[in-house]
């Protein structure tokens, strides 16, 4: 059973649940990407450094968590069936992991958040459609990703897509999200076989390109698309994801192409992005979002100070912020290197589980404003969010005036503070 | 044992006076001590006798003054003004560059005479100079008129130089005369202003007479037409900005401004480059300072936007052209407050509007350009009798007839780009050839460039055969050259000369 019921609007700004058998998650939602498969056997959680460590934060091991419960930084998680050779593994150990859903071991049997398993196109493609491990190639077909993907035991799947990227000529792009179409059709006809989610990949930058991307789908499916699937998700944003603009109005003419085709039910997850365009992009209409950036961050020694800034973790005010793991003296005295035998996996992942604490503490903040239904306080939400960033704050200052409220009515009164 | 430092008051005075360069501060200074004696109305003449001697002549029906506040006018740093535009006591320290200072005025039923002698030369004579005191009881009504002879202006006050225009310009940009206070203060204490340039000065115009308040254009939001972005206007209505430093300290940054084309703010009395004049003004006393243009960002032009931003905690130089404590937290809070606000400007609906409709009229100015550059083109190649070309791409062109119109030989564009030295890859009889495809092939020479990948030289006209025939007599990057025009041929090189024909189009096609 799939449900998405919108509990409160404020704008285009939308406040839902989002139901998969019996696992419910309130969305606006960020679903940390891991790596369940990193190379290694079960004792060591399938592979070790700092993705071992997050995936102790996530299952609540108390040597790791210091007792305190972090699960639920990972109500929902990404998983890419492409993350699987992340480290090279033999074609047996493949295998071996797909053996077993995820919850059926014994480490992973207590969690009991969503798995969001993705198809990984975007890898897939760039690998010339094909997985490749140390001692084995293969061809990655929809049918083949769907059969993977089923074997991690996910609520949530999503076709094979073939993302697109702004370079591409025209006629690339169109047979790419052709390509991407025949995929969604072969997962409609999959459908039963999926016990929970299926989401639908679309690409493009604007309403031309969105339409003319549902409109090859719709053109392959027998069926209207909310009769196959349970959500849209948009994808290709990756190497655009530093222009805020481009990913507002893309997400934005994602959701006035759904309202126009009868899809406004559905929710609308965006592929890759979080940090500092998550707030303007809920703003618009997105509902979740899924990103390795928390970690990645922490790989690089960076301690996120808020949405928009990182500081180098030595120099870090843990005092200053008010997440659980910076007001626990365990997670400090790791990420300060202050006890005996740390490894870099401890220090890291004790930052990467801050970061991520820090992108669902702001995603929790949005979430309680838009129950209010206050377009005010979540206008002045967004200007304090951004008022000391200079280059950004343009894109939220223009979001607010022209979608929440304007700056200067033209009746002379003010809406600013 | 403890010493009390000394001040050169004589130095001082002379300091301060000559801090004020522009001669038309003494117009700001008159209207500051105007303003803060209430007065209703001030009037100011200037006059310039024969021998070029200015006489400047204040006159307001302000509160007056009584002797101690005379000796705040004429001592140095002694004002008896709190909360007011001259709590510095140095303004009219201006006047001591004159021969002779004579005040009068009436207070509380007593009229004040006071006379200075030769300040200025006294000063110079490193001397303190003096002035004489005489009161007698009056019925006369409060006011104040003040007559300063010989002010020494520089060139400022000649005729050549000063202008009711100039004035007036600087009355609202840079003196209490275009104070935004009333968009703010309900009590706002207005006051008519009045000044007179004797006849040898100016005399194009009748003299000044405005409020001291700035008064932005008539807004003209959608004017109707179709070139009509010049005249567009927007205000943008008064705000108090408040920023909380980091100790607490709360400042009020007061904004107003307008936004509007080259026309709508010809309708201010602007004088000189708009760049000059417009963009956002920081204020103390709702007096402008100095610009701060950067609050606007890169992405947009800065003289579409005429913004006042008023904070009293704003710390000014003496002369009050400058703002002193810009490398402090105040200034730091105020302008990043600013440059919030700006970029809400410019996010702003109407502004976004004008900036599309100024694009877009530039586009169709340059549309209608292109019309009569066209008709020129066409009247041009009518008189040449067809194609003629001027550059590579059109020696493509007239290649494409020559090989249309049956010529004896295949020659096809392969490949072509502009930038390349060997610019084209051509396809003919023998084969794909690198070629130099040139108007004229005296311009190729011309760039000296390498022949030693060139197997045919492609050009409308040979060009200047005289230079050729120059470069023939010496050598071309060191390697005899020979040009054979009978036979169409470049031979280059030493002993096994390589040999390049050339392919003229100009009598072909």
């Amino acid at each position: 059973m799939v449900s998405f019921d919108v509990i409160a609007e404020a704008g285009e700004a939308r406040r839902g649940q989002l139901q998969i058998n019996d696992r419910a998650l309130e969305t606006p939602h960020l679903f940390p990407v891991v790596n369940f498969y990193g190379g290694g056997n079960e004792p060591a959680l399938f592979g070790g450094g700092i993705h071992r460590t997050v995936k102790e934060f996530m299952v609540n091991h108390p040597p790791t968590t210091g007792g305190t419960d972090y699960s639920d930084l990972f109500g929902g998680v990404m998983t890419s069936i492409s993350s699987l050779t992340d480290y090279g593994i033999r074609e047996k150990k493949l295998e071996e992991y797909l053996d077993n859903e995820i919850r059926e071991w014994g480490k992973f049997s207590d969690y009991d958040g969503m798995i969001f398993a993705d198809s990984g196109g975007y890898k897939i493609l760039k690998q010339g459609g094909e997985l490749e491990g140390e001692d084995f190639t293969k061809d990655i077909s929809q049918d083949k990703a769907l059969d993977m993907q089923l074997d991690l035991g996910p609520d949530i799947v999503v076709n094979l897509d073939h993302p697109i990227h702004p370079d591409d000529e025209f006629e690339e792009r169109i047979e790419k999200m052709e390509k991407t179409a025949v995929n969604a059709r072969q997962l409609a006809e999959r459908r039963d076989e999926v016990d929970g989610a299926c989401y639908l990949t679309v690409h493009g930058y604007y309403e031309a390109m969105l339409e003319r991307s549902f409109d090859a789908i719709e053109d392959e499916l027998d069926r209207p698309i909310p009769e196959v699937f349970d959500g849209i998700a948009l994808g290709s944003l990756v190497p655009r994801k530093d222009n805020v603009e481009v990913l507002i109005e893309a997400v934005s003419d994602c959701r006035l192409e759904m309202q126009q085709r009868g899809y406004n039910d559905l929710p609308l997850h965006v592929f890759g992005i979080s940090g500092n365009a998550m707030p303007l992009l809920v703003a618009v209409g997105a509902d979740t979002f899924d990103s390795a950036s928390y970690l990645h961050q922490a790989i690089n020694g960076k301690y996120c100070v808020n949405l928009f800034e990182t500081v180098p973790v030595e120099e870090a005010d843990f005092h200053a912020c008010d997440c659980r793991i910076c007001n626990d003296g365990l997670h400090r005295d790791r990420m300060r290197n202050r006890l005996d035998d740390l490894y870099q996996k401890d220090i890291l992942g004790s930052v990467a589980a801050h970061n991520l604490a820090i992108q669902q503490r702001e995603l929790r903040r949005f979430r309680q404003l838009i129950a209010e239904a206050d377009e005010d306080q979540i206008a002045a939400y967004l200007e304090e969010a951004v008022k000391d960033q200079k280059g950004f704050r343009k894109f939220a200052y223009k979001l607010i005036n022209e979608r929440i409220k304007p700056y200067f009515d033209d009746d002379g009164e003010t809406s600013y503070a | 044992m403890h010493k009390t430092p000394k001040v050169n008051e004589v130095n001082e005075f002379i300091e301060i006076a000559s801090d004020f360069e522009d001669p038309l501060e003494v117009i700001r200074e008159a209207l500051s001590n105007s303003y803060d004696a209430e007065a209703t109305w001030v009037e100011i003449e200037i006059k310039q006798d024969d021998e070029g001697r200015n006489t400047l002549i204040i006159k307001d029906d302000g509160h007056g003054m009584d002797e101690q506040d005379l000796e705040s006018f004429f001592d140095l740093g002694n004002s008896n003004k709190h909360d007011a535009i001259g709590y510095k006591g140095h303004g009219t320290k201006i006047y001591y560059k004159s021969d002779e200072i004579r005040v009068e005025s009436v207070k509380d039923g007593n009229h004040i005479e006071s006379v200075m002698e030769q300040p200025w030369e006294t000063l110079n004579n490193h001397e303190l100079p003096t002035y004489s005191i005489d009161t007698e009881e009056t019925d006369e009504t409060t006011g104040t008129r003040i007559e300063v002879h010989g002010f020494r202006a520089g060139q400022g006050f000649d005729p050549e130089q000063l202008t009711y225009n100039k004035i007036e310009h600087y009355i609202k940009w840079k003196t209490i005369g275009g104070s935004t206070a009333w968009h703010f203060d309900d009590d706002f204490h207005e006051f008519d202003i009045k000044v007179t340039l004797s006849p040898q000065i100016d005399d194009t115009r009748k003299p000044i007479e405005t409020t001291n308040k700035l008064e932005f254009p008539d807004e003209n939001l959608y004017p109707d037409g179709e070139f009509v972005a010049e005249r567009m206007c927007k205000h943008f209505p008064p705000r108090e900005l408040t920023v909380t430093l980091d100790d607490g300290r709360e400042l009020t940054i007061e904004v107003v401004g307008m936004v509007g084309g080259k026309e709508a703010r010809n309708e201010l009395p602007t004088y000189g480059k708009h760049s000059a004049q417009f963009g956002i003004w920081l204020a103390k006393d709702h007096i402008k300072v100095e610009r701060y243009n950067d609050a606007i960002g890169a992405d947009n032009e800065f003289f579409h936007f005429f913004f006042v931003a008023n904070c009293q905690s704003l710390e000014l130089s003496a002369n009050r052209e400058k703002i002193r404590n810009k490398s402090g937290d105040v200034y730091q809070a105020i302008t990043n407050e600013l440059e919030r606000f700006m970029t809400k400007v410019c996010q702003e609906e109407w502004y976004r509007d004008y900036i599309a409709r100024r694009k877009l009229e530039d586009k169709k100015r340059s549309v209608q350009s292109q019309e009569s550059s066209l008709q020129d083109r066409l009247v041009k190649t009518k008189e040449q009798g067809g194609l003629s070309p001027s550059n590579p791409a059109e020696v493509i062109a007239a290649l494409e007839r020559y090989s249309a119109n049956g010529s004896p030989e295949t020659v096809e564009i392969a490949d072509f780009r502009m930038d390349e030295e060997v610019n084209a890859i051509v396809n003919t009889d023998d084969g794909y050839k690198n070629a130099a495809l040139q108007a004229k092939l005296s311009d190729f020479f011309e760039d000296e460039t390498p022949l030693t990948h060139i197997d045919r030289f492609i050009c409308w006209k040979l060009g200047d055969l005289d230079a050729l025939t120059k470069i023939e007599r010496a050598s071309y990057l060191g390697e005899p050259i020979r040009f054979d025009f009978s036979n169409n041929e470049v031979m280059y090189g030493d002993g096994d000369a390589k040999t390049i024909p050339i392919l003229e189009l100009a009598d072909k096609v």
